[in-house]
């Protein structure tokens, strides 16, 4: 669990496709919020789908952006 | 105030725009009147996933069935708005009843325009809801010969759906390249290229003259006297918003008129996606709604400016799409540009076009970049 999803709230349109793929980690309402956490692929992966590109992943031992 | 608010409409504008109300604390009746038997639906899927996947439909669905009773929020399907008395703040419904509301979002969408010439016959589709996603996967799935009318987004997705079943397809498009009018000659012509590297026929410049056949289209032929032939056809040349139900004078040609937070002229009535053209400040003008990321955050607007609160600012929004597995992204107004500069690699499908007028930045489109897509917003705010 080296990783940490973090929403954009104002780029976030709630299109839904974290929630889709990552249930445990994301939660869609108005905005995506992040819930909960889960293995960095999943992570990394709802990061890329996302359509708005509203899901920034950081390193949490470095502190370092991983995604966009 | 005991009638509620109703929703006109049951896609992604109404589905936001009912959430929106029962997140912001509305504890009044709120119902959803659309004319599809299906609960609100997402429809970017239908022209990609679900073409190639029945399973994809799983979750097309925004909520769950049991999320309706849990909210409370009155799903009416298989229904249609057909009148609007606004005066009476009451609304006409095709099964001859009628739904009074203290305020009413009209969110009903969109249709498929079609083409006069390709009207009646039997293998022609376009392609906007569930029924008509899942009838084009049963086309491709029987791998006949597809022509595709049309070189916008839905055309080109259909396309790429088409390749990756295995079918031939041809694209017939008026203008010398497909988003022409929008990306310019330039890059336009990059699309052409990626559909014809996938082996896509495509006709540009083309205009549909005739056709050949009775029941169903067996060739399309054009002015210069080729003919395409095809078991099928899609017609992908744009949308009309569903408006016309309001009345004459209700709506104008491009949808109904919605100042900047879904608010329309007439009282206790405002507006959301599709069907909405709504005042945007940056050009001073009203824009059709087209899409997705706008309907979701007009309904959003909209429900919020029904319970007296704030609307919070938006950022460029953004659209995208999916062609053989490369995302393209594109935000702003292309369409407005003096310039193009184009950053990267076309030919490995990888590259950013920046648009600008005066120099200024005011369209942008990514294509296998979707991580510079913060920057691109940025960009453009700026």
């Amino acid at each position: 669990m080296a990783y940490r999803a973090h929403i954009d709230p104002i780029a976030c349109a709630a299109h839904g496709d974290c929630e889709d793929i990552a249930p445990e980690i994301f939660r869609v309402g108005d905005v995506a919020e992040v819930i909960g956490t889960g293995p960095d692929e999943l992570m990394l992966e709802a990061a890329r789908v996302c359509p708005s590109v509203a899901i920034r992943i950081t390193d949490e031992a470095t502190g370092e952006q991983v995604f966009p | 105030m005991t009638d509620g608010i109703l929703i006109a409409g049951a896609g992604l504008a109404a589905q936001r725009g009912a959430e929106t109300l029962r997140r912001s604390g509305f504890d009044g009746p709120i119902r959803v009147v659309g004319a599809e038997p299906h609960r609100p639906y997402d429809r970017p899927p239908l022209s990609k996933a679900v073409l190639a996947d029945p399973g994809a439909e799983e979750r097309l669905s925004f909520r769950p069935g049991a999320w309706y009773d849990d909210a409370d929020v009155e799903l009416v399907l298989g229904v249609e708005a057909i009148g609007l008395d606004y005066r009476a703040r009451r609304l006409q419904l095709s099964d001859g009843g009628a739904a009074a509301y203290d305020q009413l979002l009209v969110a009903t969408g969109s249709r498929p325009r079609t083409l006069p010439l390709l009207d009646g016959f039997a293998n022609v589709t376009t392609l906007r809801t569930l029924e008509d996603a899942r009838e084009l996967r049963g086309v491709l799935a029987a791998r006949g010969r597809l022509a595709i009318v049309g070189a916008g987004f839905i055309g080109q997705e259909v396309a790429s759906a088409a390749r990756k079943a295995g079918v031939r397809a041809t694209v017939v498009e008026a203008a010398p390249a497909p988003l022409h009018s929008v990306l310019g000659a330039s890059v336009g012509g990059w699309f052409a290229d990626l559909h014809r590297a996938e082996e896509v026929e495509m006709i540009l410049d083309a205009r549909l003259a005739a056709i050949e056949g009775d029941d169903a289209v067996e060739a399309l032929v054009l002015a210069d006297g080729r003919t395409v032939p095809c078991d099928h056809v899609v017609v992908g040349v744009g949308v009309q918003p569903n408006v016309e139900w309001l009345g004459l004078g209700a709506a104008g040609a491009g949808g109904m008129e919605a100042d900047a937070n879904g608010r329309t002229r007439l009282a206790g009535v405002w507006a959301a996606g599709d069907c909405a053209a709504t005042f945007d400040p940056a050009v001073g003008r009203h824009v059709p709604g087209a899409h997705w990321e706008s309907a979701g955050r007009q309904a959003v607007a909209a429900a919020r400016g029904m319970l007296g609160l704030d609307v919070r600012s938006a950022p460029v929004a953004s659209f995208w799409s999916d062609l053989y597995d490369t995302r393209i992204q594109y935000l702003g107004d292309a369409g407005t540009a003096d310039a193009v500069r184009i950053d990267g690699e076309p030919r490995r499908r990888d590259f950013r076009a920046t648009y600008t007028r005066g120099g200024r930045p005011v369209g942008v489109l990514l294509v296998g970049r979707p991580h510079e897509l913060p920057d691109a917003r940025a960009l453009l705010a700026a």
